[in-house]
């Protein structure tokens, strides 16, 4: 990042009810600031019902928002006249369920769908299509012509996850991608977004109640409390430190943390930034004389 | 984005917890009856204002927001006047010459014709309001047993009522569904770069149009989802149902039934 450079993205006090204004109105969000800067991997954590949804949406401007709250690249998108349609080409999201994303029925029509929106010459858009749905493990000759209703839920949210990296946002959001996810899956899946991540730098966002799948990931971590507040923001290790805190908090710690704070009731001494499996075996050896 | 909740109010519940959301849904149901008979009896602006008061009134204790309802019902209220200008351009019956404000060959303006497109508008309008309170205030499941009872005589007769009323109410309670699934799939196309919340009216509507063949396979899958639940909860039909609610009509919604009969009998005769 330069120096003097605004954030990528930025919420400042960010606060959200839905159907605002009528009987059926609906606190999501209350106060939520943060800013992420260009190339950073950020997970944003917290139990159901802390806004994280809203939050994902309010950055590709999908919500009724209010000016001075939302801002990319330092600029306000909620004021009259910004370009949103540029935004969303700068922006790209993976919803939570997959079927809220496949427009077309056919895989390479899906995938297709954003560069072809966005008026990407055809010849551009076929390789990108390829590329994206290869890289997510569907191979294209074979998943090409195929109905996504014909396919299997984790099939399908890749599906949805090609359609938007053959976008080329140079950001990418992503609301809970792990979840229906079968291991191997999830390892796939955390490989590509690494790989991506690292090749194009991009800037990562994802959204999960498990901070076991963010550390996977990310090496930022926000963590919210229940209707959109901000109560933990900072490099993961230093977040998984208050492990007890968060075990309050209706969200899922990674297992070797979980592990250690079980282990601490036998060990008081073991140290509270234990991340891996690997340190935690270490300290344990240590501890138990087995050199 | 389109919060299109917002600005369709038809089919909704909203739980305020009033009076009028506590009467017998058979009382409800009953004077929604009523009311309807009244309004095709009614043939004069009087009676209209007289009986529109009456539902003025209703919501004023039911408390549902009276902007709420007003922005939900603009589209409805949007296309009624689209209607009724044709009604007046084509107005066939019987106009005394002098009446005639303007005519072009088969269009006309007469005054007669401005009145019965008054009379249908303030007839269409007050269906309309009828329906909405009703729906506004009484939640699904008082609504299916209050008319299962309603009609429950018509068993006799081997008319099936339970299934009918349970295809009505599962057609209601779609309105809201469909209409979350109009936003959920125009959000889908709006973060993938076709974007719903700009363009003009013609472009929006063209887009909408895209939606619709989704939206249809959308309802099947749905259905089937809903038939499957059903079956698995061993679903029969509704002779082997019995209620875990009992109604109870009290005597003040007797009285409530009266007042309603009364206001819109005064409504038809002054």
């Amino acid at each position: 990042m330069k120096l003097g450079e605004p954030p990528i993205l930025e919420l400042r006090n960010f606060r959200y009810t839905y159907l605002e204004d009528t009987p059926k109105a609906n606190e999501a969000v209350r106060d939520v600031s943060f800013s992420i800067r260009r190339g950073e991997r950020v997970a944003i954590v917290g139990p159901t019902h802390s806004g994280k949804s809203t939050i994902v949406d309010s950055f590709a401007h999908l919500l009724r928002l209010k000016e001075g709250q939302v801002f990319y690249e330092g600029e306000d998108i909620a004021v009259p006249g910004y370009d949103r349609a540029s935004l969303r080409q700068k922006v790209g999201i993976v919803f939570q369920r997959p079927d809220s994303q496949i427009i077309e029925d056919v895989v390479g029509a899906d995938v297709a769908f954003g560069p072809t929106a966005a008026g990407i010459p055809a010849e551009e858009t076929r390789r990108r299509v390829e590329e994206s749905v290869d890289a997510l493990g569907l191979p294209y000759p074979d998943f090409r012509l195929r109905y996504v209703h014909a396919l299997s839920g984790g099939q399908r949210r890749r599906v949805a996850i090609a359609g938007v990296i053959a976008m080329r946002t140079p950001v990418l959001v992503l609301d809970e991608p792990m979840a229906g996810l079968d291991p191997r899956g999830r390892r796939e899946l955390l490989g590509l977004l690494h790989r991506l991540a690292d090749d194009r730098d991009l800037t990562l966002v994802m959204c999960s109640a498990s901070l076991g799948d963010a550390s996977l990931l990310c090496d930022r971590v926000v963590v919210l409390s229940e209707v959109g507040r901000v109560i933990m923001d900072g490099p993961l290790s230093e977040v998984l430190r208050d492990a007890d805190g968060l075990a309050t908090l209706d969200v899922t710690l990674p297992e070797p943390v979980e592990g250690a704070r079980e282990l601490r009731k036998l060990f008081p001494d073991l140290p509270a930034d234990i991340l891996t499996e690997e340190e935690l075996e270490s300290e344990l050896l240590e501890r138990l004389g087995v050199a | 984005m389109l919060e299109l909740q917002r600005n369709v109010v038809f089919g909704q519940f909203v739980d305020t917890g009033s009076v009028i959301h506590r009467i017998d849904p058979r009382i409800k149901l009953a004077a929604t009856f009523v009311t309807l008979v009244a309004s095709f009896l009614i043939d004069d602006f009087l009676g209209f204002a007289v009986a529109l008061a009456l539902l003025a009134l209703i919501q004023g204790v039911s408390r549902i927001p009276p902007g709420y309802l007003l922005r939900g019902s603009g589209f409805f209220l949007g296309f009624l006047v689209f209607v009724l200008v044709f009604q007046v351009l084509f107005y066939a019956g019987e106009v005394p010459e002098s009446d005639y404000l303007w005519r072009w060959g088969i269009l006309s303006i007469s005054t007669e014709g401005i009145r019965a497109a008054g009379i249908l508008g303030m007839r269409v309008v007050f269906l309309y309001y009828v329906t909405t309170m009703l729906l506004l205030t009484t939640s699904l499941v008082d609504l299916t047993n209050g008319l299962e009872l309603v009609f429950g005589p018509l068993q006799r007769i081997k008319v099936p009522v339970n299934e009918l009323v349970l295809v009505f109410v599962i057609a209601i309670k779609f309105v809201p569904i469909f209409i979350e699934e109009v936003e959920r799939l125009a959000r889908a196309q709006t973060a993938r770069g076709v974007p719903f919340d700009e363009g003009g009216a013609i472009k929006r509507a063209r887009r909408l149009g895209r939606l619709l063949v989704p939206i249809f396979i959308g309802g099947f899958a749905r259905a089937d989802v809903l038939t499957t639940a059903m079956n698995t909860r061993c679903y029969r039909g509704g002779r082997y149902r019995t209620k875990f609610r009992q109604m109870d009509t009290k005597p003040s919604d007797w009285l409530i039934l009266a007042l309603a009969v009364a206001w819109m009998v005064a409504a038809w005769l002054l």
